[in-house]
């Protein structure tokens, strides 16, 4: 081969090795903006496009007047991107953060690991930051790549423990939660969810639907596209009107005032509950942002037990509040009538080889039947219980709703326990108990266990001949309608029953419930606490010949219901008659009926 | 000669058109690289500031005047200056090394008052100069082996004093210069096969070794090249040497591979899978491939590239310039912009082929060269063919340094096509 050729044939090779790279590059180049060009089309849009998830307002709660009892505040956090706190420390950004809001370097940034650890997107250096802060660092936004302002809102408890066991509280979703349904259901970290009351029971009426906000952002992360799209939009939660009045519910706490008490007054037409509350309570606004555990330590330690709703969940036995339904069961059997008079009172009675004791040691004498019932006589109920068999009497309570849950707003709400022959028998045995356990069930001692709310619904159906619905919380969204079992008593013995409650608050022992204009009936009683002091009970309805309303006290350890429960029903029951409202219907519940709501 | 005659350099129109074509391209890159991106955006800051366009516009025009000075120089006169010329450069590279500051890690500029000079560009025109002066020496008193092996040497001095810097990419550059140059001379084929076999081995155990670690790839391929041996038609010696050689550097590689700098190594790895760190340096190359691939046929259009208007792509007046191409004017316009390099390459090629002397022929086929690797390694970096390494792509990148540089080679090309015309 001649040097000349050879050249040739090198410069040949040396052009077709450059078409050859240059067809590399062209090919790659035509396959990336070609068929793959969407693909990367897509990378380059997520690169730029940020979805926001914006959480829904939580839908409020509002007394049956339409006044707000739980809302929203919100309240802005300064946030940073995650990558702001890397393997080798703070960015220039977030240590500037730190100098201009004076946050000490060490503490806040083990703050943020901690919140870094839980797996959060974005890390908040400020929680409900002041005006300046925020305006810091709106005007230098420029200075400081990815750090935003972003709106939370927090859980607001207008009127703090008044109502902490009926609305209950939020919390954070817990990570139990997540990983099970609660990420199918919608709920992301640092959601909040109902814990407790109307705000669990409601949770997804009020926590509404969160929408997703498309932004476009830079390289770090700030936002700079001049519109916004929302796909979908925020639905925000619609409100829950109770059927509770604020200032029903305000006179109730300020008349238990200091006792460990609790009280429940619902309308006896309607049963809707206008006041129900439980003492001693706790400010649910804690619960909301992170108690502290000195906090936390001295609610759960206290013997008086904070977080326990005694209206739903505490179970007492009745005592004489019971003595009604064994007058109705005896007069509906037909063993007694209005005037019977039984054995005399002499202190007791003896039943096999026991002495049964009446609670007025010496006696009451000869009593009728109404005056038995005024005077609340053992004896004469010993002997009237005895006449009957356990299951008739049982019967006779079951009628009034006892027993059993009389709503399901409160999925724990205590059954209480009306005995029967079956559950002796479960109990102690066919064998292992006889028909002496009927003198103790006659006035409502032994094994009978009542929730104050199950004695609230007695009373009204009492004073409504049993018209009374089972017990209404909530008003909007409206619960569905409860059918109502007609009372199997005669109306003439239920309005005998009504006369003798009368004469128990004008000359017995509810005299001090009696108001000076308006009748009130009523019936006292004292529970036999084997662990310590009685409690004392009050059950009544007023007014006496047209009842409105029916009221239930209860005072843990109080000793006698006459002297310690009455007094508290008089102070509750002046408030009612002086309310102008106390007669309205309740609001409609729409959120624009709330014009009163804007309270502070 | 008239004063626009002076402007017009003598020689291939073809070649100066396309290099003006491509500066004035350049340009509009840059403007759009420094201007707010329009569209449905708030007025946003484009970080590179608008300056760099303005100081770009006056490196052109010292560019332009260094084409017309070397577009004119007697080729005499070049071959004369090359040896002095190469050994200042190589006492400017030694210097930098030892007294140049350190910026951003690496030791590649001079710092004289406002501006920043890099000898190694110096060093390229330098290299092809000394290359061709050598070579056409060679050529003269009919050597052949020896001046492969002796202007190896040259080119392995320059290599690694810029890989001290450090900066592989530019040192790649002279071993590129030096291979076509030497192919241009005349090297045995059978070495170029065993420059390439040995270079593939390299590869295959790099990544038998350190991306799959399993030792299967390398050992297929030595099959595979005991297979072509035993069938090919060479003599026992080549066979022996060249199976040799392959094994030598696929276990020499772990050791070149312990040289290299951490992230040189951590840019290697990452160019093997991205993902291992899509926020470190593997998303420049995940961040250039998304601008170029979503700019499709036609492109988002000029000024409106949201890759480039939004800083998600680095670097993207320099070495990543080819992606706001390909982003802002699509396949067609990084098509029209690699026509124009392929302009240049042919003529270079053509007149390199016939030029009469032979310092012409390799002065030329040493531009060429150049343009070729500094094109096809970038061009492959930002579309994801290469791993990344910091090269510009010449005339179009911002970068004083380059534009000269590469303005004056074109002014050697020029040279070159205007002997080849009137000599």
């Amino acid at each position: 081969m001649s040097p000349d050729r050879d050249f040739a044939v090198r410069s040949r090779i040396f052009r077709l090795i450059l078409i050859l790279l240059f067809l590399v590059l062209l090919v790659n180049l035509f396959i990336m903006m070609g068929p793959k060009s969407s693909e990367y089309k897509g990378q380059a849009l997520e690169n730029r496009q940020v979805r926001f998830r914006v959480r829904a307002p939580r839908g409020r709660v509002a007394d049956r007047q339409g006044v707000i009892l739980a809302d929203n505040l919100f309240i802005a956090d300064i946030t940073l991107p995650a990558t702001c706190l890397g393997a080798d420390g703070p960015d220039s950004t977030l240590t500037r953060l730190m100098d201009w809001f004076g946050l000490p370097p060490a503490e806040t940034q083990a703050r943020l690991i901690n919140q870094k650890e839980k797996g959060r997107g974005r890390l908040v250096l400020v929680g409900n930051a002041t005006m300046p802060q925020i305006a810091a660092v709106e005007e230098r936004g420029r200075q400081l790549p990815g750090v935003r302002v972003e709106a939370r809102a927090r859980r607001r408890y207008q009127y703090g423990s008044l109502f902490a066991h009926l609305i209950g509280y939020v919390g954070e979703v817990g990570q139990a939660d997540l990983d099970t349904t609660g990420s199918f259901l919608g709920y992301r970290q640092g959601d909040f969810i109902g814990k407790q009351g109307i705000e669990a029971t409601f949770e997804d009426v009020l926590r509404g639907t969160p929408g997703r906000k498309l932004e476009e952002v830079n390289a770090s992360g700030r936002i700079v596209g001049r519109g916004t799209v929302w796909v979908p939009e925020v639905q925000p939660g619609r409100d829950v009107v109770l059927s509770i009045s604020l200032n029903l519910q305000n006179a109730l706490a300020e008349a238990i005032g200091q006792r460990v008490a609790c009280g429940v007054a619902m309308s006896v037409t309607s049963g809707e509950v206008l006041a129900a509350f439980s003492n001693p309570s706790f400010d649910p606004n804690l619960m909301t942002v992170g108690i502290s555990a000195d906090q936390w330590n001295a609610w759960i330690s206290d013997p008086a037990k904070p977080f326990f709703n005694r209206v739903i969940h505490a179970t007492y036995p009745p005592g004489s509040l019971y003595k009604p339904v064994t007058s109705l069961a005896g007069l509906s059997l037909g063993l007694v009538d209005t005037a019977t008079e039984l054995e005399p009172c002499l202190g007791g009675w003896n039943f096999g080889d026991r002495y049964f004791r009446c609670w007025k040691h010496s006696g009451h004498g000869r009593v009728d039947h109404l005056e038995a019932m005024v005077h609340s006589c053992d004896t004469f109920y010993y002997q009237l219980g005895l006449m009957m068999d356990i299951d008739q009497l049982a019967a006779a309570a079951r009628a009034f709703g006892l027993g059993r849950a009389t709503t399901d707003i409160f999925p724990d709400e205590a059954p209480g326990n009306i005995p029967d022959t079956d559950w002796y028998n479960d109990r102690f045995g066919e064998r292992g108990w006889t028909r002496g356990v009927l003198l103790n069930n006659a006035i409502g001692q032994g094994e009978i266990l009542v929730t104050p709310l199950q004695m609230s619904l007695f009373a009204a159906r009492l004073a409504s001949g049993g018209r009374t619905p089972d017990p209404v919380f909530v008003i909007s969204p409206p619960q569905a309608e409860r059918t109502v079992e007609p009372l199997p008593f005669d109306p003439r013995h239920l309005a005998w029953c009504r006369e003798a409650m009368l004469q128990v608050v004008v000359r017995g022992s509810g005299i001090n419930a009696a108001l000076d204009s308006i009748p009130v009936a009523g019936k006292t009683g004292t529970a036999q606490n084997p662990h310590g002091e009685d409690h004392a009970w009050f059950m009544g309805f007023a007014p006496a010949d047209k009842p409105e309303v029916a009221l239930v006290l209860l005072v843990e350890n109080g000793g006698g219901g006459g002297a310690e429960a009455a007094p508290v029903a008089k102070a509750w029951l002046e408030a009612y008659f002086a309310d102008p409202n106390r007669l309205a219907p309740a609001v409609s519940g729409r959120a624009t009926a709330f014009a009163t709501g804007e309270t502070p | 000669m008239t004063w626009v005659g002076f402007l017009i350099p003598p020689g291939d129109k073809k070649i100066f058109f396309a290099w003006l074509g491509l500066c004035l391209f350049g340009l509009a890159i840059l403007w759009s690289v420094t201007e707010p991106i329009q569209g449905p955006y708030k007025e946003l800051d484009p970080v590179v500031a608008k300056s760099i366009f303005y100081r770009q516009i006056v490196w052109l025009i010292v560019g332009y005047g260094a084409l017309l000075i070397t577009a004119r120089l007697p080729l005499r006169y070049l071959d004369n200056i090359a040896i002095p010329f190469f050994l200042t450069a190589l006492v400017l590279l030694i210097a930098i090394l030892a007294i140049g500051p350190t910026i951003a890690g690496s030791k590649r500029w001079f710092v004289l008052g406002p501006l920043r000079v890099q000898p190694s560009e110096l060093a390229k025109v330098a290299f092809i100069l000394v290359m061709a002066n050598l070579l056409t020496r060679s050529t003269e008193e009919g050597r052949g082996l020896s001046a492969t092996f002796g202007t190896f040497l040259v080119m392995a001095v320059t290599m690694m004093l810029v890989l001290r810097e450090p900066d592989l990419g530019t040192s790649l550059v002279f071993l590129a210069v030096w291979v076509g140059m030497v192919f241009w001379f005349g090297i045995p084929g059978i070495l170029l096969v065993g420059a390439g076999s040995a270079a593939l081995s390299a590869v295959v155990n790099f990544y038998s070794e350190r991306v799959v670690e399993q030792a299967w790839p390398w050992a297929v391929y030595l099959l595979l090249v005991v297979a072509v041996l035993y069938v090919a038609r060479i003599g026992i010696v080549s066979k022996v040497t060249l199976l040799f050689i392959n094994i030598v550097t696929g276990i020499g590689i772990p050791f070149f591979w312990d040289k290299l700098q951490p992230y040189q190594q951590e840019r290697i790895l990452t160019f093997f899978d991205p993902g291992r760190d899509a926020f470190g340096s593997g998303y420049q190359a995940i961040q250039s491939r998304v601008a170029i691939g979503s700019g499709g046929m036609f492109g988002t259009h000029y000024l409106q590239g949201t890759q480039k208007g939004l800083a998600f792509l680095p670097e993207r007046h320099t070495d990543f310039i080819f992606s706001v191409v390909g982003e802002e004017l699509g396949l067609l316009g990084a098509m029209c912009l690699l026509a124009l390099f392929m302009v240049i390459l042919m003529q270079g090629v053509h007149h390199g082929t016939i030029a009469r002397h032979p310092f012409a022929r390799f002065m030329a086929i040493g531009v060429v060269t150049y343009f070729a690797f500094h094109v096809v390694v970038n061009v492959g970096i930002t579309t994801g063919l290469l791993p990344v390494t910091g090269l510009p792509l010449p005339l179009i990148s911002y970068g004083g340094s380059n534009l000269l540089t590469s303005s004056l080679l074109i002014g050697l090309l020029l040279n070159v096509s205007s002997r080849t015309f009137d000599d």
